[in-house]
């Protein structure tokens, strides 16, 4: 903090010192700035109001009492299906992620998975996990031959577990994604630049194989079709070409 | 402690997380109930060694930016860039009885990326670190959009006639 004008290095204190997250023995560094530094002082004082203007706004939520729907959520032994626009898409992942337990969630309804549908549970699974930066996957890429096994049992097709590095891919590993009744597995796949795909793969319990299709939401894609027994979705944010070239690779890497 | 229990402990928090990230009473209604669905559903994989409320943020944001991407809904209206000089200014007599509602009118026009971030610092009062967690990327770049995001609400709460907050050129 020798700097006295405005590079960020000093404004990134100024914050820290604002939000708690400093040391005494850098607050009291950050305080003498203050002191000497009338505009270090100012944005501090104005960075606080802020804190302070967004308790005005929103703390009154603290003091409202719960809305009935909320308390009757808690109480239920479990979810029940909505209807609401996005809530729809969200019993599609949690019938994936919960098979055993979303066959009876939607009361006994199983949706068939065609390859649309798996390209939107891509897509979901995806935006999902893609996020999670300690525990994207259940099982580590470096037990490879353990996570083909153990998901090609689950799936109830075998399959391999695509090489992907000469696309510039890594296997960061996979996890299971449902239970029983709609088991799926996901592969995770980060390129150098820390950029994810995924690979879903299920057995719809039907034969036969598909054209590609794609399906875009917001940033992300999915490819998607079916090879035999196998139905398959790549997911991930890149453009449509992209895409397909590296659908291409999935789909000869699983039938090699 | 019963897991119902700590959600329902939690739950006053979750509404104001929610509103704030939304600032839609019953959008922020809606995406908390279903937080709490999916975290009584998800309950087995919930790591109690950590924060609940982290985990349950985490949820609520994601099940959030997932609403967003599928159906545009709560796309900013306009940003902060897209703003015409004095554009919603109010007359200085009002300053410094800044209305919640300014408060909230503000937030909507950032971004979401910055939206989240100056809500789970500046309201929620999470560390750096779990916000890092939570959103999924490094403090370092929790830090550049807090301080972007900070930059634009003040310039916005300017705009809205508080002189308070006006920097010293």
């Amino acid at each position: 903090m020798t700097n006295e004008h405005n590079d960020h290095m000093e404004d990134w204190a100024l914050h820290a010192y604002v939000d708690g997250e400093l040391s005494a023995e850098q607050r009291a560094e950050v305080e003498a700035l203050m002191a000497r530094d009338p505009e270090a002082a100012r944005k501090v004082a104005d960075w606080k109001r802020q804190r302070e203007f967004l308790k005005t706004a929103f703390d009154g939520v603290l003091d409202e009492p719960v809305p009935q729907q909320l308390a009757a959520a808690l109480r239920e032994r479990t979810a029940h299906p909505r209807i609401s626009p996005w809530l729809a898409m969200a019993a599609a992942v949690l019938l994936l992620l919960f098979g055993g337990l979303g066959g009876w969630f939607l009361k006994g309804e199983t949706a068939p998975v065609t390859v649309a549908d798996l390209g939107q549970q891509a897509l979901e699974a995806h935006s999902v996990y893609a996020v999670e930066v300690r525990h994207p996957v259940e099982v580590p890429g470096a037990d490879k031959d353990h996570l083909q096994a153990w998901l090609s049992k689950r799936v109830g097709t075998a399959f391999k577990v695509p090489d992907l590095t000469e696309q510039g891919y890594t296997l960061l590993g996979g996890r299971l994604l449902s239970g029983d009744e709609g088991p799926a597995a996901l592969l995770m796949y980060e390129d150098q630049k820390g950029q994810r795909v995924s690979v879903v793969l299920a057995s719809p319990g039907t034969d036969m194989d598909t054209a590609l299709k794609l399906q875009e939401s917001g940033k992300l894609i999915a490819c998607a079709w079916q090879d035999g027994k196998l139905a398959v979705a790549v997911a991930g944010e890149m453009a449509r070409d992209p895409m397909m070239v590296l659908s291409k690779a999935v789909y000869e890497k699983l039938e090699g | 402690m019963d897991f119902r229990r700590q959600l329902s402990a939690e739950l006053p928090v979750l509404r104001r997380f929610a509103r704030a990230l939304t600032g839609d009473p019953a959008l922020a209604d809606d995406l908390v109930q279903d937080c709490l669905e999916r975290a009584m559903l998800k309950s087995h994989l919930y790591d109690a060694s950590r924060p609940l409320r982290a985990w349950l943020f985490t949820m609520l944001r994601n099940l959030h930016i997932s609403g967003i991407r599928r159906s545009g809904r709560a796309t900013v209206v306009k940003t902060v860039d897209d703003l015409a000089d004095g554009e919603g200014a109010v007359p200085p007599e009002q300053e410094n009885r800044l209305a919640a509602g300014s408060v909230s009118d503000a937030l909507n026009r950032l971004s979401p990326q910055h939206r989240e971030v100056i809500v789970l610092v500046g309201l929620e009062e999470m560390s750096y670190r779990d916000v890092s967690e939570i959103l999924g990327v490094p403090v370092g770049t929790i830090m550049s959009r807090l301080s972007r995001a900070r930059e634009q609400m003040r310039q916005l709460l300017e705009d809205r006639g508080y002189t308070g907050l006006r920097r010293v050129k």
